[in-house]
């Protein structure tokens, strides 16, 4: 059933594209600025940025204190450039996409089901999963590309001040290391991997919206359970993502 | 006046907010106090999260486990993955995924159970009754999310460092003595009670958003998935905010 529902929106993706292009460009500009009280506070984009810089700053924490103890802490640069691009940014940009744009999703396509809008869809000719579902996966993939440099650079910004101005380490040591082990490549495979993130969490958050049943507690419902299922597969993803990708040696050198 | 309304709505519900958790925070002490929902919300707050930290607090301390570990080794320093993992996992990510769970699971649960009850007029019903919701429940829900918190983050560091034991001696090859003599090296008491404070202010900050956000429901179905969705976004600003504070404060004490 729910394989089902991903084959199929997947499938409409093309239809998505030649008949509901309005309907798509209206759901882009929708979750780039969220909608309601959260446009207020400056939408997805603020919350990406707001929730990397956290993380970012934790790992120039870890990164310093993890190498002072072994006397390396002049290396805290590599951890950025490297922690960051391979963890931190992918996993907080797809937590904080599940918990706006998807979860999101879940609370307006439940709202359509329980109104039986969806059903009067179906009625009037207009096939559901592409128009609904369908276009909520190509916006939301198109939407994580800005946000994914937006959350990059704010993870790089905030481990730089953390590590130069609140541990006082000179910046060009920092650069110095933070340049050399900054591979190009990972950070492709990052945004690769915030990209499957993207489509993973879209594809399960319309699902249990398109699912949701038993009135206004129903429509809750699901969006809680929405949530849940998306971070514990974003987690699992990332998981096995990264060792596929990197390997066990973790493509890193630095005794040459 | 339509941009005056719009403009004065965050504050609005700011003001809201604080009104209700300072309302919550004053009937903690005061009687009668609802026992039984508290032991009922416990249990449906630990029921809802305890399979998502599991399945979280794996995957984070085996990525950062292996992450660092890859360095260590190359400086041949891989018997110090102890000291990593019990560093990060009680310092860092015992703390993130705490957050995560009890505001991706514990949070949007009880706020659409509560905004569920809203639409259904059952607070009215109970306000006519004579009985003041936010003590009958708001004061456990709170109550329970802040045991539950606490709870949940040992079970994360406990799982966390298993995991890390698990992935460093049989992927990684280090010797095991050498990895669970490394976890006391920079974590310590002081590190655990921060650990563990933290997790008590996550709960509490996230049951008096999902609280807030639940009682305050308007608009049908589409305003509960809305209320659920704003509580989401909501509570992980405030948890990750609360985290840094906390983590600054607890670095400046424990120094």
């Amino acid at each position: 059933m729910q394989t089902q529902f991903y084959a199929r929106t997947i499938a409409s993706i093309g239809d998505a594209f030649l008949y509901y292009r309005t309907e798509l460009l209206r759901l882009i500009a929708q979750m780039g600025l969220g909608t309601g009280a959260l446009a207020v506070i400056g939408g997805t984009v603020v919350i990406v940025a707001f929730l990397t810089v956290t993380t970012g700053a934790l790992a120039a924490v870890i990164g310093y204190n993890q190498f002072a103890d072994i006397g390396v802490e002049a290396l805290t640069g590599f951890a950025s450039a490297y922690f960051n691009v391979r963890l931190a940014a992918p996993l907080t940009s797809g937590i904080a996409l599940a918990a706006t744009i998807g979860a999101g999703a879940t609370a307006q396509l439940g709202a359509m089901r329980i109104n039986e809008e969806i059903d009067a869809l179906e009625v009037m000719g207009i096939r559901s999963i592409p128009y609904l579902a369908s276009t909520r996966l190509v916006a939301g993939v198109i939407v994580v590309i800005p946000l994914y440099c937006v959350a990059v650079i704010a993870a790089f910004f905030s481990a730089r001040l953390c590590t130069t101005v609140i541990y006082g380490q000179s910046s060009g040591v920092y650069d110095h290391y933070f340049n050399t082990f900054l591979y190009p490549m990972s950070l492709v495979w990052s945004f690769l991997l915030a990209i499957s993130m993207a489509v993973l969490i879209m594809l399960v958050h319309t699902y249990y919206g398109f699912t949701a049943t038993g009135g206004p507690a129903g429509v809750g419902e699901a969006v809680g359970r929405a949530v849940r299922s998306s971070l514990v597969s974003a987690g699992v993803l990332t998981v096995f993502i990264s060792l596929a990708i990197y390997g066990q040696s973790g493509s890193f050198n630095l005794s040459g | 006046m339509i941009t005056l309304a719009t403009a004065s709505k965050p504050a609005v519900a700011l003001g809201g907010f604080f009104a209700l958790a300072w309302e919550a925070l004053l009937l903690i002490p005061r009687r009668p106090f609802a026992l039984r929902e508290f032991f009922v919300q416990s249990w449906f707050v630990a029921r809802v999260s305890l399979l998502p930290t599991l399945m979280l607090a794996i995957p984070y301390t085996v990525l950062v486990v292996f992450t660092f570990n890859i360095l260590l080794l190359e400086f041949g320093a891989a018997d110090f993955c102890g000291t990593t993992a019990a560093f990060a996992t009680v310092t860092q990510v015992g703390p993130i995924v705490t957050v995560l769970v009890v505001a991706g699971a514990g949070a949007t649960a009880m706020c659409a159970d509560l905004g569920a009850r809203t639409i259904r007029e059952e607070l009215d019903a109970l306000r006519v009754m004579g009985i003041n919701p936010v003590q009958a429940l708001v004061v456990p829900r709170v109550l329970a999310a802040t045991l539950v918190a606490v709870l949940l983050s040992s079970v994360v560091i406990t799982v966390g460092l298993a995991g890390g034991f698990f992935f460093s001696v049989f992927v990684q090859h280090v010797t095991p003595g050498a990895y669970v003599a490394g976890m006391t090296v920079l974590t310590r008491l002081p590190d655990m009670i921060l650990a563990i404070i933290k997790a008590a202010l996550f709960g509490l900050a996230a049951a008096l958003i999902a609280c807030y956000k639940g009682t305050s429901v308007g608009g049908g179905p589409a305003g509960v998935g809305n209320a659920v969705n704003e509580t989401v976004v909501y509570t992980f600003v405030a948890l990750f905010a609360i985290n840094i504070i906390a983590t600054a404060v607890g670095v400046k004490v424990t120094l």
